[in-house]
């Protein structure tokens, strides 16, 4: 249709996630951002920036992702990233029950600490290392499913889902692996974020939105290196 | 993983501040092992910005201390209005460090090659005022738009046509000043105060005179004519670099606070390991021939003893300067007004700035304000406040009357912008800011960055110190090494750099 070619509202929301080392943070963002897996992920050092679109029916979000290290020492780190963070991804590896305590921590880290109004998703990774496997909405996957019987689930889905709701999360089980519900997590993110929280739009789309709604953010990447923009190799 | 004390780090970074920060960005590449404590629980040193909460946490520990580094006299109000007019404390983000960032400042390039600006937004600062005191009792005091382009002198009402035709000469003589037969105009007042010039060669009346040295931001009003035309023409050629009708952006969401979490996430990105809350207790040099020669041994206030080649460190002993003395409120209304693009496809400003003149506002007591006042209107715009808010930062010169003056200066200000009823003051901050050393200087492996400036526009002369902090750091690595150049990393650049 002639009307796709318009360019969409776009807006960048800043994501940050948080949850103990080795849940799948990073595979998560991999999985979103590249479509990728790697079953040998090395430890996030300090933190890894990426972006990624998410389009919408109405609006482009573009989502400024901070992924930290679940390994951080000292516990400094995350302060500086859920800093006027609009969303907040906590991630739990739902073989193993600490992993949950440690997500609980960030839940109630964030709603002390980040800006008021943030949207936090909890999220259970390595769905695909449970009997749902890659999640066909098996029903009744009880906490006790045995090592044996391949479903190494610790955390039932009612119990997180119970406290999400409690808390006001979004909620999720997903597989980095297989890339089950992984989109749909960030898509619900971006459907959450309250329209006026949203930044002002930028980029070369959000020049005509601009026309109507008033642009406020300068673009430093305007004038005085316009050719650095268009010699991206990828 | 390998503990604090067994590593032997490239440089301890102590302290969050901008400068700290920076260096932390420029070494982010430079696969150096690097340790950044802070004995604060926030980032941002003497820039950080502030919920409500931590601003008074903030005044309690610095009054509690008898050592409060560059900080004294600090305290916080919440007048009566505050009790509904405030909204929850995190909803605020007040800047101890309001500078705004000219367009031509080798910060925003700095930024740029770093790749830094990308998680940075910028907003732009509009139009600069000037207060004009009420002329009798029944009058409310107003404040004038000062013009500063050609355009805005042609078409402003605020002055008469004799003084459009000499403001032109001047902006003209400004653009081209460090060339015949400009030059030989200015020379010989080149040590003397600016207003000199104004007065000798452009015939300009005292208001005029104002007028150009509110456009310099200095803080004692008597710029000398060469920094005077020096700031003006950065004013003028900072015009338009980043889109028509502003000269100079604002980091939203707490000015270099921003510019400092954002370069220490860069930091950490690469790698570097950090520590809040955790400062340094004692220092030792290693002494004597042979290995370990230079280096430094710290005791940490975590217990931990580590050990470093470098030190860097900011030297934050008061001087005998003047310092500035501030007023940041909270103020329960958008004060719309202050915040229209003055220009067609101008961004809408977030920042402002009014200038009151030396002499404008006066004590109870009948004296009157020695150095101007300068205050930067900030809306909502810029994350330091909810919708429906404004924060107003108010700097002067530190004397015995600036807090009071700061203080007449902002009922004069409401004033000036309310319709009928003044617009509240839902809470106020105030404190000194001393003038530290202003020089950087090394003793043996510790390099002391100079105390952070107190100009209203951000100083690029505080990025040279930290290019040489890192030349020491870097060591003979420095030669091959670009400074501030990097590659966007894997996944971090534009989406319409190609990722679709
Ligand atoms: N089976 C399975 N393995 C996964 C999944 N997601 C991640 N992994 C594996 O779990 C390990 C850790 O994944 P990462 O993505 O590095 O975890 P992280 O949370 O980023 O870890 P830190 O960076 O140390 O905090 C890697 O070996 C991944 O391959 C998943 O959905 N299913
Ligand atoms: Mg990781």
């Amino acid at each position: 249709m002639a009307d796709s070619n318009l360019p969409k509202p776009s807006s960048s929301v800043k994501l940050v996630l948080l949850g103990e080392a080795a849940v799948g943070k990073s595979s998560l963002v991999l999985r979103f951002v590249n479509n990728d897996f790697q079953e040998n992920k090395e430890p996030t050092i300090g933190a890894a920036f990426l972006t990624q679109k998410c389009n919408l029916p109405t609006r482009t979000i573009k989502f400024e992702i901070w992924d930290t290290a679940g390994q951080e020492r000292f516990a400094s780190l995350a302060p500086m990233y859920y800093r006027n963070a609009q969303a907040a991804l906590v991630v739990y590896d739902l073989t193993k029950p600490t992993s949950l305590i440690k997500a609980k921590h960030w839940v109630a880290e964030l709603q002390r600490q980040a800006s008021p109004g943030i949207v936090i998703a909890l999220v259970g990774n390595k769905l695909d290392l449970t009997s749902d496997g890659a999640g066909d909405a098996a029903d009744g996957s009880g906490e006790d499913g045995g090592e044996d019987s391949g479903d190494a689930r610790k955390i039932s889905t009612e119990e997180a889902k119970g406290y999400a709701e409690e808390e006001g999360l979004l909620f999720f089980e997903t597989s980095a692996k297989t890339g089950y519900n992984v989109t749909e997590v960030f898509t619900a993110i971006a459907n959450a974020i309250p329209e006026t929280s949203l930044k002002t739009a930028r980029g070369p789309g959000a020049s005509h939105a601009a026309g109507r709604t008033e642009e406020q953010r300068v673009n430093l990447n305007g004038p005085r290196d316009a050719e650095a923009k268009d010699s991206c190799a990828c | 993983m390998e503990s604090l004390s067994d590593t032997l780090w490239d440089v301890v970074i102590s302290g969050t501040g901008l400068q700290q920060s920076l260096l932390a960005l420029a070494l982010s590449r430079s696969g150096k092992k690097i340790l950044h404590i802070d004995p604060n629980e926030f980032y941002g040193g003497p820039e950080a910005a502030f919920s409500i909460q931590e601003a008074d946490a903030w005044v309690a520990r610095v009054s509690a201390s008898s050592d409060g580094g560059i900080f004294k006299s600090a305290s916080f109000a919440r007048p009566e209005e505050a009790i509904t007019g405030l909204s929850a404390s995190r909803g605020y983000s007040l800047a101890l460090a309001p500078q705004f960032i000219h367009a031509r400042s080798a910060l925003l390039s700095q930024l740029v090659s770093s790749r830094a600006y990308r998680q940075v937004e910028f907003l732009a600062v509009g139009s600069f005022y000037i207060f004009k005191p009420s002329q009798d009792a029944g009058q409310k005091p107003s404040l004038t738009r000062i013009p500063s382009t050609r355009e805005e002198v042609f078409s402003t009402t605020a002055v008469s046509a004799k003084a459009k035709r000499s403001l032109m000469k001047f902006l003209k003589f400004v653009l081209d000043y460090e060339n015949s037969p400009h030059l030989e105009t200015w020379q010989p007042f080149a040590e003397a105060p600016l207003v000199d010039l104004l007065q000798s060669s452009f015939k300009m009346d005292t208001e005029l005179q104002t007028y150009i040295v509110t456009l310099t931001l200095s803080l004692d009003g008597k710029i000398r004519t060469k920094d005077g035309l020096a700031v003006i023409r950065r004013h003028l050629s900072s015009m338009g670099v980043y889109g028509p009708g502003f000269a100079a952006i604002y980091p939203k969401w707490g000015g270099l606070s921003e510019i400092a979490q954002v370069s220490c996430r860069a930091g950490a990105v690469g790698g570097a390991v950090y520590m809040l809350g955790t400062g340094i207790e004692e220092t030792e040099i290693v002494t004597g021939e042979g290995e370990g020669e230079g280096e430094i041994k710290l005791r940490l206030t975590s217990g931990d003893t580590v050990k470093t080649r470098k030190l860097v460190r900011v030297d934050e002993r008061p001087s005998g300067r003047v310092g500035i003395s501030r007023v940041t409120a909270v103020i329960g209304s958008p004060l719309k007004s202050l915040f229209e693009a003055t220009m067609e496809g101008a961004p809408r400003p977030a920042v402002s700035v009014i200038a009151f003149p030396a002499g404008s506002i006066s004590t109870v007591a009948g004296k009157a304000s020695e150095y101007p006042v300068y205050l930067s209107a900030h809306s909502s715009e810029t994350g330091e406040c909810p919708v429906g808010q404004s924060v107003v930062y108010l700097t002067t010169l530190t004397n015995p009357n600036a807090q009071e003056i700061l203080n007449n200066a902002l009922v004069g200000f409401i004033s000036a912008t309310s319709d009928a009823e003044p617009s509240p003051v839902l809470y106020r901050l105030q404190y000194e800011q001393l003038a530290g050393s202003d020089k950087s200087h090394i003793e043996g492996s510790v390099f002391n960055l100079p105390a952070p400036s107190a100009s209203l526009s951000f100083d690029d002369t505080t990025l040279e110190s930290v290019r040489e902090a890192w030349a020491m750091v870097m060591g003979d690595d420095a030669g091959g090494a670009e400074y501030m150049v990097f590659e966007d990393r894997e996944g971090a650049a534009e989406e319409d750099d190609g990722y679709e």
